[in-house]
């Protein structure tokens, strides 16, 4: 299935809801809601919450986030928010403020 | 419990060779879009479109927005009015509604217009004289 990619040079602001796998090197603000996973590359902006699968981070995201799946906070990560989701990676040299909710 | 999924290293080395936007055919976008590079929809945008490059409407992609972009090529649907600094192509089996405001306006064979056509151009000599500024409502034929 064709994927989604929000380049660089791209803004949106409102609501995202997809079947794809979703790329941000862009912004979004808003809302953002992704069956499959969800990638905010390193100078990818999300200033939304967001409900996804797998969800992997080198940007910033301020929002709270809720993943089906696993969620990765790779090096130069900012995130704000809380995080609910099945596993958790942060890695080091990424930052993080927000609690972590796992289903135990 | 299901194997723990991360988006697959193809789409990765996708997004990394592109700087333009893509919407997907499973993606819906409600809002505002806004950028300098060129967009790609072959889902579904609904709001407010401006971009700087060529906003491309595939086939399969609906768009309902007023449009500004530098560039716009249609094979899909198009609901809103456009404003085109560029070339405006609609290609066969698109299908628009609105006025299209544009520097240079193509309609191909078998696409289907329902709007203003607010372009300087001239008409085929079968059909006479030079027309400036037409107004027309039209479906696009041979």
């Amino acid at each position: 299935m064709a994927s989604t990619v929000i380049g660089a040079g791209i803004t949106i602001e409102g609501e995202i809801s997809a079947d794809d796998e979703i790329v941000v090197q862009g912004t979004i603000r808003g809302k953002l809601e992704a069956r499959e996973g969800v990638t905010v590359e390193t100078g990818g902006v999300v200033e939304a919450d967001i409900v996804s699968g797998p969800l992997s981070v080198s940007g910033h995201v301020t929002g709270n986030i809720t993943s089906s799946d696993r969620v990765d906070l790779l090096a130069g990560a900012k995130v704000v928010g809380n995080v609910k989701a099945t596993r958790i990676t942060i890695a080091d040299g990424a930052q993080f403020k927000g609690n972590v909710d796992m289903d135990v | 419990m299901a194997q723990a999924r991360t988006p697959s290293p193809a789409n990765r080395q996708a997004a990394a060779r592109t700087t333009q936007a893509v919407i997907g055919a499973g993606t819906r976008v409600r809002g505002r879009v806004t950028g300098d590079g060129d967009l790609t929809v072959l889902g579904q945008l609904e709001g407010e479109v401006s971009v700087r490059g060529e906003l491309f409407i595939e086939k399969g992609g609906r768009v309902t927005s007023d449009i500004d972009a530098g560039a716009l090529r249609v094979a899909g649907t198009l609901d809103g009015d456009v404003h085109v600094t560029g070339d405006v192509t609609l290609l066969a089996g698109s299908n628009v509604s609105g006025d299209l405001h544009g520097a240079r306006v193509s309609l191909e064979e078998g696409a289907v217009l329902d709007g203003r056509l607010d372009s300087e151009f001239d008409l085929p000599s079968e059909l006479g004289e030079t027309s400036r500024a037409a107004a027309h409502k039209a479906t696009a034929r041979r």
